[in-house]
Formats: C-alpha cells, sequence, structure tokens
C-alpha cells in the first residue's frame, strides 16, 4: 500500500463503494461502519497480503479504489461471512469483496478458478472436474449396484436419475463421483430410509458453482439456470442443494 | 399496578398486593424460618449463582426486613397442607397462611414511574457462548459475585469451579450499538463506567496480580470525574483497554479445560490470541416486556426503543399529564442522572399538587421532657443479637450481665431486634417504668439507627441526646467472626465505653430557626430560568439575578436538540414565561457582591450598576454557566475559516450561499478536553457535532464531512445520531492525543483553504483533508467563579466546576444547607440534563422554602468567651463560615459560633489552642471519660 498521504476533500466524487451500495439491500451497511475490528479478529484471512477486511472497508470509505480492485487479498477470502456473523453492524463485506474481483478482467483472475468456471461451461453436467451426463450416470448406477448387493438390507435402495415428477430434486459436488464414488452413499441411505422420492438431473446435478467464487456473474447465472430447467423439466417441487 | 383511572390531580390507582405470608409486624426478620425451610430455590437476586429458600430475604439490606414466601415453590402451596416448617419454628408467630391477595384502591394527584431497566440477556447470541461456556458471565453476574453479600461471600471465583481467576476480560457493547436481532442500537451509558469500576474493584480484591482487559469500541466516560477514573484505571491500577470487538469466544485447550480463547486485532491490525480464566460481558439496558405492557395500559407512550417518550424540555412528563417518569425507564441514564431526575420528577408533582400542598399531613408531637429525671443518671442499656449477626459471635447474654454491674446502670435487656417496632416499645415502657434517664443501646451502628433510638426515647419523655450507642456489630461481631471470646470481651469493653459517657450525657434543647420563604437564583440561562418557574409556579417569590442585559445564556445557540426539537422556540417561550410571572423578579445586569446568612435566612447584596439592594431569602440555586473555550491552536482566532461549537452553523445561517459554495467541512472533537490541563470530557461536544454535520450533510448531500475525533461519545439514545452520521457518508477519523491533526492555510486553484493532515489509525498511513471550513469542539470551561464561590462559601472542583455535596446521593445539594447547583456550573450537559438538573435543584430548595421553621441538628461548638483569647484560628480552620470573631466591648474580639450554620465537625475545637471550643454532645470531659473507661478493664 502507497505510504504517501491519502488525500481526500474537496468536490465530491463518486467512489466505487458507492456503486458496490447501490447493488445491495440496505446498500450492504457498507456505510456503518464503527471500526472495531470484529471483522477482522474472526477473519481466517486476516494479514495476507498485510490486509484484513476491516482495513479492505476502510479503504473503501477513503476512496482508495485503486489499491482496493487491486490487492490479490480478494482471492484469498473465503466467502465465509464470519465477518457479517459478528459485525454489530451487519456490514457485507464479503459483497464489497464480490465487487472488487468483479473488477478485474476475466483473464487476470485465479487460474484455478477461471479453469474450473470453464470446465463447467464445457457440458451440461456443469461439473467443475468436467465430468460429462453419461459418466455420471455410469458410476451412480455402478455404486448403485455395488451397495444393493453387498448390504442386502439396502437392497431396494434407488438412485434415480431424470426420474419425472419426483418430489426432490438432489444436485451433488462432482468431486464425489469422481473421486470418491462411496461417499455419496450416506445420503441414498438417508432418503432411502425416510422414504423419500429423488432425483438427480442428468442436466445441472453438479452443485459446485466455481463461476460464483470467480465473480463471473453471467457463468454463475448460466450454471444455476441449467440445474433450474434440470428440475422444472422433471416436474420436482423441491430443490436440494447439497453444496 | 394495573390501572389509574382519572386525570392529573385527581386519580384512582389500582395497585394488587401480592400475599406475602408473613406478617410484618410480627417478623422480626431472625431467619430461623429460612433456617428451617426445606425448599432450596435459585436465588434471583444472586443472578442464579446460589440459592435461598422458599421463605426468603430479597436481599440483606431489603426494606421492610421482612421475610416472604415465594408461593411457586413453597410445599405448604404445592402439596397442599403441608411441611409448615417455618410456622413451627417462628419464634414471633408471624406466618399467616390465611392471607390472601389484596386490591387497593388509591386516591392520588400524580403518578412517578421509576419502574427500572432489565440487564440483556445474551442467551442465544451463540458467538460469545453465553448458554455453553460456564466461565462467560454477564456484568451482573460478575457483580453479585464481587459482593460480600454474593454467592462466594466476596471472594473472587469462577463459576466453573471456584478457582480465582487470574485473567478477566470484559467485553463492552454486548446487546447495545448492534443490530442483531434481539439487541439494541442505542448505547446503554452506563457499561463503559462500571466495566472500569469492576476491573478496578476486581484487582482490589484479588492484589494486583490479577490481569484485567476491557475490549471496547469507544471509551464512554462523559459524565463528572469519569475521565480521571478512566484514566487512573489504566495509568495506576493498570487495568489493560483494548480497543477492539472480540469476534467471538471460544473454550480453550482440550476437554476438562474451561478457559476461554479470545482473539482479537490489535491497534496495528495483527491478530493476536489471548487465553482468559473468565470472560464478563458488559451487557446493555433494556425495557421489559412487562413495562411495556404497563405503559401501554396506563396509555403512556413510548419511543422506539421501549422507554418512555419524553421531550427535552420537560424530560419527566410522560405523555399522559400527570404521570412523570424518572431513571432508566426514560432512557438509559447512571445514578447520579437518575437521582437528578427522580428530584426532578417530585418537582413536576410539587408544581402539579401545589395547592394540596400539606392537606394530608399530621403534625408529630413527643410528650413534654419532665426537667426532674436529669438529676442522677439511671442508665438503661439494651444489647441486640441482631438475628445471628451479633448473636451468632459475640455471647449477648454475658454482655447484657455485664452491662447491670456497671455504675449507674439501673436496668438491662437483651433483644433479638432492638430496632423491631415492637422492642421500640419495649424501651419506651422501660423507660417509664424505671424512669431511665439516659439509654444505651449496644448494636449495628450509629450511622443507620441512632435517629431511630432518638425519637424512640423522645416518645418515651427523654431529650433525644440523651442516648448513646455502642458498636457492636459493625466494629465488633463482623470483624472478629472468628473470635468469639475475644469479640465478646470487646462488646463488654464498648459497653463500658458508653454507659461511662452516657452518664456524662446532657440533654440539647433543639435548634429551630424561622425559615423564609424567597428564593435567589444565581443566572438566568435555561436552567436558572426553569428552577425559577418551578419555584414560583409553587408560590414562592424567586429572584433571578443575571449578569448579562437579557436572559436566556448559551441555550440561545441550541437552533435544535439532539432530538430535533426547536431550541429557540422553547427558550423564547421560557423567557416569556418567567418575565410574566408574577411571582419572578429579575434583576438584570446584576451582580452579587455579598451574602450572609444561613439555610432559610440568607441576606444578600446585589449590585445594579451603582444600584445597591438588598435580598432576604431562605434558599440559593446557582446557575451561573459555563462558556467554551477559545483555543490557541488549529489556526482559530489567526484564520477565518477555522470557527468554534455553532460559529459555522451560524454563519450559514446567515449567508446560506457559503453552504452551497462549500465542498468540504471538518470537525475536530476534544479541543482543549480530555487533555492533561483539562483532563474531563466536556460531554455533549459530540452529539453538537453529530446534529451539525448530519444538518449540513442533508442539506447538501455531494458535501465531504469530516470528523476527527477520540472517541464518538454519543451516549444512549444519541447513537442513533452517529448511526444516522455515517448513513449519510460522514467519515469518521480517530486520532490520538500524541498524535494530533495538523491544520495549515493552503491554496487550491487559486482558492483559500484549509490543509488538514491526520493518521488514520486503521490503516496507518496519513491522510490530508482539503476542506473549506473547520470547526472546533471546544472544551467547556468555567466562567471562573472563585469569587462566588468564596462569597457563598461553596467549594470548586480540581476544574473550577462547582462540587456537590455527594455525586449520585446528593447531585444537586452543596455541603452548605440551603444552596444548591444546576446546570453548567456544575459540569458541561446537555440542555434536557441542565433542565432536569434545574427541576431537582427546585425540588430541593422547595422542600427548605415550605417550611415554617428548620430545626437543625444541634450537636455544634459552644465558645467558652472566658477563655477564649480572640486570636481567629477557627474561624481561618472552619470550612463553613460557621464561626467569626466579634467585638466584645471592653476585650476586643472574641469567638462567636454561627448556630446555624456550624455543622459539628469540630475542627475549631482541635484548632482552638486555648481550650476554649467545646463541642456539644462530644464534650472533652464526654470523650476523655470514654477513653479512660476503654483502657480500665
Amino acid at each position: 500500500m502507497a505510504e504517501q498521504a491519502i488525500k481526500l476533500g474537496g468536490k465530491r466524487k463518486s467512489i466505487f463503494i458507492d456503486k458496490v451500495k447501490k447493488l445491495l439491500p440496505e446498500g450492504g451497511n457498507l456505510n456503518l461502519c464503527l471500526t472495531c475490528g470484529a471483522c477482522s479478529s474472526g477473519c481466517p484471512a486476516t494479514g495476507l497480503e498485510n490486509m484484513d477486511p476491516r482495513k479492505f472497508l476502510r479503504m473503501a470509505a477513503l476512496g482508495l479504489d485503486e489499491e482496493l480492485t487491486s490487492t490479490p487479498w480478494i482471492w484469498m477470502c473465503t466467502m465465509c461471512y464470519r465477518c457479517v456473523y459478528a459485525c454489530p453492524m451487519k456490514i457485507d463485506i464479503p459483497a464489497l469483496v464480490y465487487a472488487a474481483r468483479a473488477s478485474w478482467p476475466r483473464e487476470k483472475r485465479p487460474k484455478g478458478l477461471v479453469g474450473s468456471c470453464d470446465m463447467a461451461l464445457r457440458n451440461m453436467s456443469r461439473s467443475a472436474m468436467g465430468t460429462p451426463p453419461e459418466d455420471f450416470a455410469f458410476v451412480v448406477g455402478d455404486v448403485l449396484e455395488e451397495y444393493r448387493e453387498a448390504q442386502p438390507e439396502f437392497k431396494e435402495m434407488k438412485a434415480p436419475i431424470d426420474k419425472k415428477g419426483a418430489h426432490f430434486f438432489l444436485n451433488q459436488n462432482s468431486r464425489e463421483p469422481v473421486t470418491e464414488p462411496d461417499e455419496m452413499v450416506p445420503l441414498w441411505k438417508i432418503l432411502h430410509l425416510v422414504g423419500a422420492d429423488w432425483t438427480y438431473g442428468s442436466k445441472g446435478w453438479a452443485a459446485e458453482n466455481y463461476c460464483m467464487f470467480l465473480a463471473d456473474d453471467d457463468s454463475w447465472k448460466k450454471i444455476i439456470e441449467t440445474s433450474i430447467d434440470a428440475a422444472k423439466e422433471l416436474g420436482c417441487k423441491v430443490f436440494l442443494n447439497t453444496e | 399496578m394495573e390501572s389509574v383511572e382519572g386525570e392529573a390531580g385527581n386519580f384512582t390507582v389500582t395497585v394488587r398486593e401480592r400475599p406475602r405470608y408473613v406478617d410484618m409486624d410480627k417478623c422480626i426478620a431472625c431467619g430461623i424460618c429460612a433456617e428451617r425451610c426445606p425448599r432450596k430455590v435459585k436465588d434471583e437476586y444472586n443472578q442464579g449463582l446460589a440459592q435461598r429458600k422458599a421463605i426468603y430475604l430479597q436481599y440483606a439490606q431489603a426494606v421492610p426486613l421482612k421475610y416472604v414466601i415465594d408461593s411457586d415453590n413453597c410445599i405448604y402451596f404445592k402439596k397442599k397442607g403441608r411441611c409448615r416448617a417455618c410456622e413451627k419454628y417462628c419464634p414471633a408467630g408471624a406466618i399467616d397462611f390465611t392471607q390472601r391477595e389484596k386490591i387497593h384502591k388509591i386516591k392520588v394527584g400524580s403518578v412517578v414511574l421509576s419502574t427500572g431497566f432489565k440487564s440483556f440477556n445474551p442467551s442465544g447470541y451463540d458467538i460469545y457462548g453465553y448458554d455453553s461456556l460456564p466461565n462467560v458471565i454477564t456484568s451482573m453476574e460478575f457483580e453479585r459475585i464481587l459482593s460480600s453479600s454474593g454467592p462466594f461471600h466476596g471472594h473472587l471465583q469462577r463459576p466453573s469451579d471456584n478457582e480465582p481467576p487470574q485473567k478477566i476480560a470484559w467485553l463492552q457493547c454486548i446487546g447495545s450499538r448492534d443490530l442483531h436481532a434481539g439487541c439494541h442500537e442505542y448505547c446503554s451509558s452506563v457499561c463503559c463506567m462500571y466495566a472500569i469500576k469492576e476491573a478496578i474493584i476486581a484487582k482490589e480484591h484479588a492484589g494486583n496480580d490479577l490481569d484485567t482487559a476491557i475490549f471496547f469500541m469507544d471509551m464512554r466516560t462523559p459524565g463528572k470525574g469519569f475521565d480521571r477514573y478512566y484514566d487512573r484505571a489504566g495509568k495506576e491500577a493498570g487495568v489493560r483497554f483494548i480497543r477492539s470487538r472480540v469476534h467471538s469466544i471460544e473454550r480453550a485447550g482440550g476437554p476438562g479445560s474451561d478457559d476461554l480463547k479470545i482473539i482479537y486485532v490489535n491497534k496495528d491490525g495483527r491478530r493476536i490470541e489471548e487465553v482468559f480464566n473468565l470472560v464478563v460481558l458488559s451487557t446493555g439496558i433494556e425495557i421489559s416486556e412487562e413495562m411495556r405492557k404497563l405503559a401501554q395500559d396506563l396509555g403512556i407512550e413510548l419511543d422506539i426503543h421501549g422507554f418512555a417518550k419524553t421531550s427535552s424540555f420537560t424530560p419527566v412528563a410522560t405523555s399522559r399529564p400527570g404521570i412523570f417518569a424518572c431513571g432508566a425507564f426514560a432512557g438509559p441514564k447512571d445514578i447520579p442522572q437518575s437521582v437528578m431526575e427522580s428530584s426532578a420528577a417530585s418537582s413536576a408533582c410539587s408544581v402539579l399538587l401545589a395547592d394540596s400542598r400539606n392537606t394530608l399531613t399530621q403534625e408529630k408531637t413527643y410528650p413534654p421532657e419532665d426537667p426532674i429525671i436529669y438529676e442522677e443518671p439511671r442508665i438503661g442499656v439494651f444489647v441486640c443479637h441482631c438475628g445471628i449477626n451479633i448473636g451468632g459471635v459475640v455471647d449477648v447474654p454475658a454482655v447484657r450481665d455485664y452491662a447491670e454491674t456497671l455504675p449507674n446502670v439501673v436496668y438491662v435487656a437483651d433483644n433479638m431486634f432492638t430496632c423491631s417496632q415492637d422492642t421500640q416499645g419495649l424501651i419506651r415502657d422501660a423507660v417509664k417504668k424505671n424512669r431511665l434517664n439516659r439509654v444505651v443501646v449496644a448494636a449495628c451502628t450509629p450511622r443507620t439507627h441512632e435517629p431511630l433510638f432518638q425519637e424512640t426515647i423522645r416518645d418515651g419523655g427523654l431529650n433525644p441526646y440523651l442516648f448513646e450507642f455502642a458498636n457492636i456489630r459493625d466494629q465488633d461481631a463482623w470483624v472478629h467472626q472468628k473470635e468469639p471470646e475475644k469479640a465478646t470481651e470487646k462488646a463488654k469493653d464498648m459497653v463500658r465505653m458508653s454507659v461511662t459517657k452516657a452518664a456524662l450525657l446532657e440533654p440539647i434543647e433543639p435548634l429551630l430557626l424561622e425559615n423564609r420563604h424567597e428564593a435567589l437564583i444565581i443566572g438566568g440561562g435555561a436552567a436558572g430560568m426553569t428552577a425559577a418557574l418551578d419555584l414560583a409556579d409553587q408560590g414562592f417569590k424567586t429572584f433571578i439575578v443575571e449578569q448579562n442585559q437579557k436572559l436566556g445564556g448559551h441555550a440561545k445557540h441550541v437552533k435544535r436538540t439532539w432530538k430535533g426539537e426547536d431550541g429557540r422556540a422553547f427558550l423564547s417561550d421560557l423567557i416569556g414565561r418567567v418575565q410574566a410571572h408574577k411571582q419572578i423578579e429579575v434583576l438584570l445586569d446584576a451582580e452579587i457582591s455579598h451574602v450572609s446568612g444561613f439555610i432559610g435566612n440568607f441576606k444578600t447584596t446585589v449590585m445594579t450598576g451603582s444600584a445597591k439592594r438588598e435580598i432576604e431569602h431562605g434558599i440559593i440555586i446557582l446557575a451561573v454557566g459555563a462558556e467554551p473555550l477559545k483555543p490557541d491552536e488549529y489556526l482559530y482566532g489567526q484564520n477565518e475559516r477555522v470557527m468554534k461549537w455553532h460559529e459555522l452553523e451560524e454563519l450559514f445561517e446567515k449567508e446560506p450561499e457559503r453552504l452551497e459554495q462549500t465542498e468540504a467541512i471538518a470537525f475536530i472533537q476534544c479541543v482543549g478536553s480530555r487533555e492533561p490541563e483539562r483532563p474531563y470530557c466536556s460531554k455533549f461536544c459530540c452529539t453538537s457535532s453529530l446534529q451539525q454535520s448530519i444538518d449540513f450533510k442533508t442539506r447538501k448531500p455531494d458535501l465531504n464531512v469530516y470528523i476527527l475525533y477520540r472517541d464518538i461519545r454519543a451516549y444512549g439514545q444519541r447513537e442513533q445520531l452517529y448511526k444516522k452520521a455515517r448513513e449519510l457518508g460522514i467519515i469518521f477519523i480517530r486520532y490520538s492525543l500524541d498524535e494530533k491533526p495538523l491544520v495549515e492555510r493552503t491554496l487550491i486553484d487559486g482558492k483559500d483553504k484549509l490543509k488538514i493532515t491526520v493518521r488514520d489509525q486503521i490503516l496507518g498511513i496519513p491522510v490530508e483533508l482539503r476542506v473549506d471550513y473547520l470547526n472546533l469542539a471546544t472544551a467547556i470551561i468555567p466562567k471562573g467563579d472563585e469569587k462566588l464561590a468564596k462569597i457563598l462559601k461553596v467549594p470548586l472542583n480540581e476544574d473550577g466546576f462547582f462540587l456537590e455535596a455527594h455525586m449520585k446521593l446528593r447531585p444537586v445539594d452543596f455541603a452548605t444547607d440551603g444552596i444548591f447547583v444546576c446546570g453548567l456550573a456544575h459540569y458541561p450537559k446537555p440542555l434536557e440534563e441542565s433542565i432536569v438538573q434545574a427541576k431537582a435543584a427546585a425540588a430541593r430548595a422547595a422542600s427548605v422554602l415550605i417550611k415554617d421553621s428548620v430545626e437543625v441538628e444541634p450537636t455544634i461548638s459552644v465558645v467558652d468567651q472566658g477563655k477564649c483569647i480572640g486570636c481567629g484560628l477557627c474561624e481561618i480552620s472552619c470550612p463553613f463560615g460557621a464561626i467569626h470573631l466579634v467585638r466584645v466591648t471592653g476585650q476586643g474580639y472574641r469567638a462567636e459560633n454561627i448556630s446555624a450554620l456550624c455543622k459539628g465537625c469540630g475542627i475549631c475545637a482541635a484548632a482552638c489552642p486555648q481550650k476554649a471550643i467545646d463541642m456539644k454532645h462530644f464534650r472533652d470531659r464526654q470523650i476523655l471519660a470514654m477513653i479512660e473507661a476503654g483502657g480500665s478493664r
């Protein structure tokens, strides 16, 4: 951060924080900061890049827009909302972080996030792993078969895909079918035991959404839309988000 | 209270009295019932940290000191008719299970609501872990832990394992200044001070090794003497003050550990992890649901936070005429302010009910004193068990028997509670039957009970000064609990000393002084005029002496109160009412040149120009105000763009186009306040700058406004202003005393501007503000009242403000009777607090003025003019101006006591080199005989 003095005063200019405020309900309370430090005491990213949530918001309040939109710290925020949870003024600092992310050119944003988002856009699974619908269907069928045989008490268990008229539309983080397929089963068992009427979708089954973390609004929306459309098409009543 | 029907001056109040199941006339509060009661219940008074019985005293100092049965828990009521242990063991036969609820209809003219507050309950606020972590407690719980009557008898322990904590943290603003559901937007006003007090007392209990840390957002200590206390807590007591709000509290270490981990950011923004043994949540003030409902039933409007809605100009009047509110029910406030409000409410009632004054009073009469019985001492000695307070340590019957062997003692008795009503009857009877002419009570302490026993023997036909107290509880039983035999011996010594003195006691004639009914008020500002109206409306002739050529004082600068009311309209109405009032005489351009006399009988010389006027009056109210400091820093007086207080506001009012042309404005707070040479907070400057900045910013939304501050002290509901200001985008920049802002003149694009450099504490980098105007919130300083203080013989504090007799108990009185203080002369305060204080002073003054005569304590000094050499040492030493030299024909000067002013302190007697001065009731020969008796076991 620049050590030279911050120059304020004179005629009032519109600054970054003003724009963000307009986007948020109650302006995200962004003006209400008491500089108490509760956010920074609880933030896992405090101290990284010599930054913390309180400093970040303070910079925004004082109009240090260039520093605000260039610090790599914004990509270290996990969007966990611990800061908002304890803030006596309930200030939506993550929304400000998000807006700062969105101000970066897409190609300059962290490669991992960009790659994962792009991968999800490749096929209708919307999986950050790039898993196509047919691979997902195969893994689900295979694992189900295995458990029905190995555990007779679950021989009636189902894991339907694209079941029309199911009550619940369930999504699934794609890391599990790809790397830890057994991890899907406990939830199936619960649903089976309570007699839930549910289904996966072959489209939009992947629950993770790296485009959101990337602050790529259009792609974020596209991913959500795929899932919602799939649920609607099947006539499901409830969207169960497991992520 | 169930309902109030009727109207101001003529209400019928319905009160539901729940049964106590204990006959108050019979109960002697011995405590045997509670000892025997088998049912244990959580003790609410000790915040659930201890247990009580189903029959109990709410607390040790409860008035009246009578037990009560909690029928929700009593076995008799739960299992119809069982148990009855209390009834069986009560020595006084006081248990009465037949009592039923009673409905009272009471006719009154006015009602005062002083229902207090409820402490915020942090249960459910998960980040602080109050429900799951045993060593996270509320400040109320900590108060009980510190108390000698609390769950741990005053030993500092923590709840989980009763171990003494080594490190305690306080977390401020719990439930206050917080937008979370169930919390409150306002500041609770009192928590900063009580947290400091608790930390200091905890250190006193545990020794200086105890580590105490207070985590806060703004330190709000704006009251009189508060900032000094805060300074001392840090510098002398070593309390750590950490400006950081803690995110959450977690259990520290592994399972089994009850310690608590706190993570906070220090001033450099670094995350620090610290483990504490105990965490105290400084919970705020709120209005209970029951109180909200009662207010609704009574037709009293509440504000958005649930407090009684009042106007700044009539601060104790609720929305329903004739019903008044005081204390925390009318907004968060501390004890001094609550006590002042209570007096103000009583003044409001007095004004309303002036016509019916004394119509229901009965005068107490005493039997005539029989002069024959003074001839030879016949002493009665009553030794008190005080329940188990004395009886549990001292062998009371042995002390009684010993007393019987002493010379002049003709009657002895011991009583369970000598102060109980039935014992008073026994004492009176014993006096008559045994022709006693001296009475000694060996009991608790004269501090609380001497007046009661004096009254009792007066009823028995004795002069009240023929009574002597032996303090065998506070000074014996309580301090020697572990050595009962020695305590018994000491009690005997004390009784012997008292009996010896009692034999030498003399009757003292009461001092009755004629009383005048006029009031003199010095100062014609808002405070002085408010006090004058309250007195004049009750029919007392009132003089206002104002040094300026018109009434009004500083209130004329208050365009709006912080609640938004029109200050000038109020002031002109006030002036109009004062000028039109037949009972008020205003002397303008006038100055006090001399005051003589005393309570009820003052004589004051007022100079109006060269004209001299003598006024006789019964009381004096000092309301001389204060003034803003003209600073010699920040270019004030050198650059016309630098102003103070209301100057900028008034400039914009006169020339509105100036505001239009303005791009940026800065305020600097604490100019001359909270500095080494003036270590007090001027209390209302934060409010004033917030109000002005909100006004400017609302009128010109693209204006840049900066407030440079040290702590924003928007105490109480003023917090709303602070929030509003932030909402509007006003920027607050904190500075520290060792790095004050630098103000320079600068030219920008050929325009004259100001450049202010200040370091932003959050980012740690300097900020340069280019502004058109700078407004300084300068200290409120006394007017230099040394001369007036000398004329009135009343003290000033170290800052030059008038010093009241007691900050909490007598906040508008001086130690000198009949003189009262209000307004800024007492301490900087906002208009509504000045009005409260003025009404309080009027109430205190009226309590003197209504009497035709006053009875003053006659235990005063007497001068033996035969021994006096007229050296005048007594006159110099007397703090009350109660002794002076008078010319005695043929003898030069001799000292003379002015009985109405004398407080009986004895300084003159100690100062007199000739031993010519003696104190009535404490004569040398009485004291010396006592001392001798003390050494002659």
